[in-house]
C-alpha cells in the first residue's frame, strides 16, 4: 500500500463527487480532442477531395469561385453555363497538359432516399474524363460505346444506392428516356462516386442545354504557370480561372478561423473542469482536517500530505482523461454527423481523425492540468497543523 | 539512575486570541524517566492535553525548556518535528481517529509508509495480533467496536517502534471492561517492552494503576505521586 492507493481509496469514499468531477475532466478532454481531431482530419481529407479531383484548375463560368468550387468538389450541378466553343479555343494552349468538359446537371427524383426525394446529380463527360482522375478506374464495365449514345456509368455510391448493375436500365426522372448501364466505377471516396456519368452530347441533349458546359477541367503541365495561363484567358469576359490550391488554402483559412473560435470554447470547457477539480479536492481537504492532522501526528511530513492530496488530484485527472479519450474516440461518429449536418462544404473521407500523437498530446495536457489544479489544495492540506485535530478532539 | 525520556523546565503555554489570553499551562518542572508508566489526571481544562501536545511535539511552548527523548523541539523544525512524531513517539487518542477509508491492518501500516518502511514489513499484523485482532485484519473503522478501535489505534501508535506512547483521555469513549483491558495492554507493553507511557486520564481507578500519579490543576501540578511497583513488579 502505497500514496497511490491511500489517495485512491479517499477518492472512493466519495464515490459520486469523485465520478462528477472525473464526468467533469472527461467531457473537457473529449470536446479538446474531438475539436483537434476534426481539424487535423478535415485538413487531410479536404486535401484528399483536392488532390484526387485531377484537376488543378477549373474554368467556369464568372461568379463567386468559392461557390463553384464548393460546387464542383460536392460533385453538384447549379454551376452557370460556358460556351463548349471557350472549351474549344483553350484546348490549344501550350502549357495545358490534359483537358475535359464538364457539364452537370441535376434532376430531382421523388423516390430517392427513401421516398422522401432528393436531387440527383448527373455529370456529362467525355474520355479525356478519365485521363485527368488518377485514381478513377472500372469496378466492371466500360467505357460508353459512343459520343451521344443512351449509356450510363455509375458512380460507386450510386450503384450501390440505385442497386443497379452493369446491363441494367434506369431513367432520369421527367425524361422520358432509358439508360443503359454500361459500367460502374470503382470507389474513389469523393464525392463524384454519388454521381451518375452520361456522354458529355448525351447530357447536353437531355438536358436541352447543346452547346454548353458547366467547367473545363485542367491540368498544367506546369503548376507554376498557372498565372501565365490565367493571363492568356483573361480576355474571355465570361470565364473565371479558378485554382483549387487556392480554393483549398482559403477553405482551411476559413476552417482555422472557426478553430481559434471552437478551442475557446474547449478552453472554457477546461477551465470550468480545472475549478471542478479545485473546488471537489479542496473540499475533500477540509472535511479531512482532522484525518490530516492525525496522519501529521504519526509521522507524516508536510511533503507526505502534498504527495498524498496531488495524487489524488493526478487521479482525477488521469481517469477524466481516459474517458474523455474514450468519449472522443466513441462520439466521434455523431461529431462527424453533425459537422456534415452544419457544413456547407464537407469533403468526404472521415472529418474526424483522433490519432495517437493527438490522444497523447491530450493526455499530457490534462495531466499539466492536474499538477496545476492540484497544488491549491495540497498546499493548503500541507500547511495544516497537527494540533488542529488533537484540540478538536479535546 | 536511569535515563531520562523527557525533561520539562519552567515549561508555560499560553493561548492568544485577539481578544483574550488564555494560560493553559503555567510554568511546571517535570522529569519522567524512560520505562515509567505515568498518568496525568485532573478535571477537564487542568491541561493535560496542552501538556501531552507539547511533550508530543505536537506544539511548541510559549515559554520554558523541553527536552523530549534527548532533543529540544524548540530548535526543530516542522519536518524534523515529523520524523520524532512519526519515529521515536505514539499517539493513542480519545476518539481513535482511525482513516475510515482503510481497514485495521492499512490503518496500521499508514506510520510505517510515513517512515518509508512498509516493505515486506510483517509488524502491523503482528502488533493486530499482540492486541488481539489478528482475526479483524481486513475490517473497517465502522465494522469496530470502540474497544477494537481503540485497540488498532495503540497498534498504530506502536507501528515504527516508539520510545514513549502518550495517550490522551485513551478510555474517554470506552465502557468500564474495554477501559480496564487497554490499562492492561499498557501495563504489559510498559512491563515487557520498556515502553515510556503517558496517559492523560479522568478515570481515578484507572490512573491509579499506573507507577506514578501527576495532579494537574489549573494548568499547575499540583501532586506527583510515586506508587509502589503494581502487579508483583
Amino acid at each position: 500500500m502505497k500514496f497511490l492507493i491511500l489517495a485512491y481509496k479517499n477518492l472512493k469514499r466519495r464515490k459520486f463527487r469523485s465520478f462528477l468531477t472525473i464526468g467533469g475532466v472527461a467531457v473537457a478532454v473529449a470536446v479538446l480532442v474531438s475539436l483537434l481531431g476534426f481539424n487535423a482530419g478535415y485538413q487531410e481529407a479536404l486535401t484528399s477531395d483536392v488532390d484526387k479531383m485531377g484537376y488543378q484548375i477549373v474554368v467556369t463560368a464568372k461568379g463567386c469561385p468559392y461557390e463553384a468550387a464548393t460546387m464542383i468538389l460536392n460533385g453538384e450541378a447549379g454551376l452557370r453555363f460556358i460556351d463548349e466553343d471557350i472549351y474549344k479555343q483553350i484546348t490549344s494552349d501550350p502549357d495545358i497538359d490534359k483537358i475535359t468538359p464538364l457539364l452537370a446537371q441535376l434532376a430531382y427524383d421523388l423516390e430517392k432516399m427513401d421516398g422522401k426525394g432528393g436531387f440527383t446529380n448527373y455529370l456529362g463527360i467525355e474520355k479525356s474524363y478519365i485521363e485527368l482522375k488518377p485514381n478513377v478506374g472500372f469496378k466492371s464495365g466500360g467505357w460508353f460505346s459512343g459520343e451521344n449514345t443512351d449509356e450510363a456509368i455509375l458512380g460507386y455510391d450510386a450503384a450501390e444506392s440505385e442497386q443497379k448493375s452493369v446491363g441494367d436500365k434506369i431513367s432520369i426522372p421527367g425524361k422520358d428516356i432509358t439508360f443503359t448501364i454500361v459500367g460502374v466505377f470503382n470507389r474513389t471516396a469523393t464525392q463524384e462516386d454519388g454521381v451518375i456519368f452520361l456522354p458529355l452530347k448525351t447530357t447536353q441533349r437531355i438536358f436541352d442545354v447543346e452547346g454548353k458546359l458547366t467547367g473545363i477541367g485542367i491540368k498544367l503541365k506546369q503548376i507554376e504557370k498557372i498565372s501565365e495561363f490565367e493571363e492568356r484567358l483573361y480576355p474571355i469576359a465570361s470565364i473565371q480561372v479558378i485554382s483549387m490550391s487556392q480554393v483549398k488554402g482559403t477553405i482551411l483559412n476559413l476552417v482555422n478561423s472557426a478553430k481559434v473560435l471552437i478551442m475557446s470554447v474547449a478552453f472554457i470547457a477546461i477551465f470550468v473542469a480545472i475549478l471542478g477539480v479545485i473546488n471537489t479536492i479542496l473540499m475533500s481537504v477540509f472535511e479531512r482536517t482532522q484525518e490530516i492532522g492525525i496522519m501529521k501526528a504519526i509521522g507524516a511530513s508536510k511533503l507526505d500530505i502534498f504527495k498524498l492530496i496531488w495524487i489524488e488530484t493526478l487521479i482525477v485527472c488521469t481517469l477524466g482523461g481516459i474517458f474523455g479519450s474514450i468519449i472522443a474516440i466513441i462520439g466521434g461518429n455523431l461529431v462527424e454527423l453533425l459537422v456534415r449536418e452544419v457544413m456547407p462544404y464537407a469533403p468526404s473521407g472521415k472529418l474526424l481523425l483522433i490519432t495517437p500523437d493527438l490522444l497523447a498530446y491530450s493526455f499530457l495536457g490534462v495531466i499539466i492540468v492536474g499538477i496545476i489544479s492540484g497544488l491549491l489544495p495540497a498546499l493548503k492540506a500541507a500547511s495544516m497543523r497537527p494540533i488542529e485535530v488533537i484540540r478538536s478532539g479535546e | 539512575m536511569r535515563e531520562h525520556a523527557l525533561i520539562a523546565d519552567k515549561l508555560k503555554k499560553v493561548y492568544s486570541s485577539t481578544s483574550q489570553k488564555i494560560v493553559a499551562l503555567k510554568e511546571n518542572d517535570l522529569k519522567i524517566e524512560k520505562g515509567e508508566f505515568v498518568t496525568i489526571m485532573g478535571p477537564s481544562g487542568a491541561g493535560k492535553t496542552t501538556f501531552l501536545n507539547l511533550i508530543g511535539c505536537l506544539d511548541k511552548p510559549t515559554s520554558g525548556k523541553l527536552n523530549v527523548l534527548g532533543c529540544d523541539p524548540m530548535e526543530f523544525n516542522e519536518e524534523q518535528l515529523s520524523i520524532i512524531r512519526g519515529e521515536k513517539i505514539g499517539f493513542v487518542f480519545e476518539d481513535f481517529f482511525l482513516i475510515s477509508s482503510l481497514n485495521a491492518l492499512e490503518n496500521v501500516q499508514l506510520p510505517l509508509i510515513f517512515a518509508r518502511n512498509y516493505k515486506n514489513n510483517n509488524k502491523p499484523r503482528d502488533l493486530l495480533k499482540r492486541v488481539g485482532l489478528s482475526h479483524r485484519l481486513t475490517h473497517f473503522p465502522n465494522e469496530l467496536s470502540g474497544g477494537e478501535l481503540q485497540r488498532v489505534a495503540v497498534a498504530r501508535a506502536l507501528a515504527n517502534n516508539p520510545e514513549v506512547l502518550l495517550a490522551d483521555e485513551p478510555t474517554g469513549n470506552l465502557d468500564t471492561k474495554n477501559a480496564q483491558e487497554l490499562f492492561s495492554l499498557f501495563r504489559n507493553l510498559n512491563r515487557e517492552e520498556g515502553l515510556t507511557i503517558v496517559v492523560a486520564t479522568h478515570n481515578v481507578k484507572l490512573g491509579y494503576s499506573a507507577d506514578r500519579v501527576i495532579h494537574l490543576n489549573d494548568g499547575k501540578i499540583e501532586k506527583d505521586e510515586r506508587l509502589a511497583k503494581q502487579d508483583g513488579r
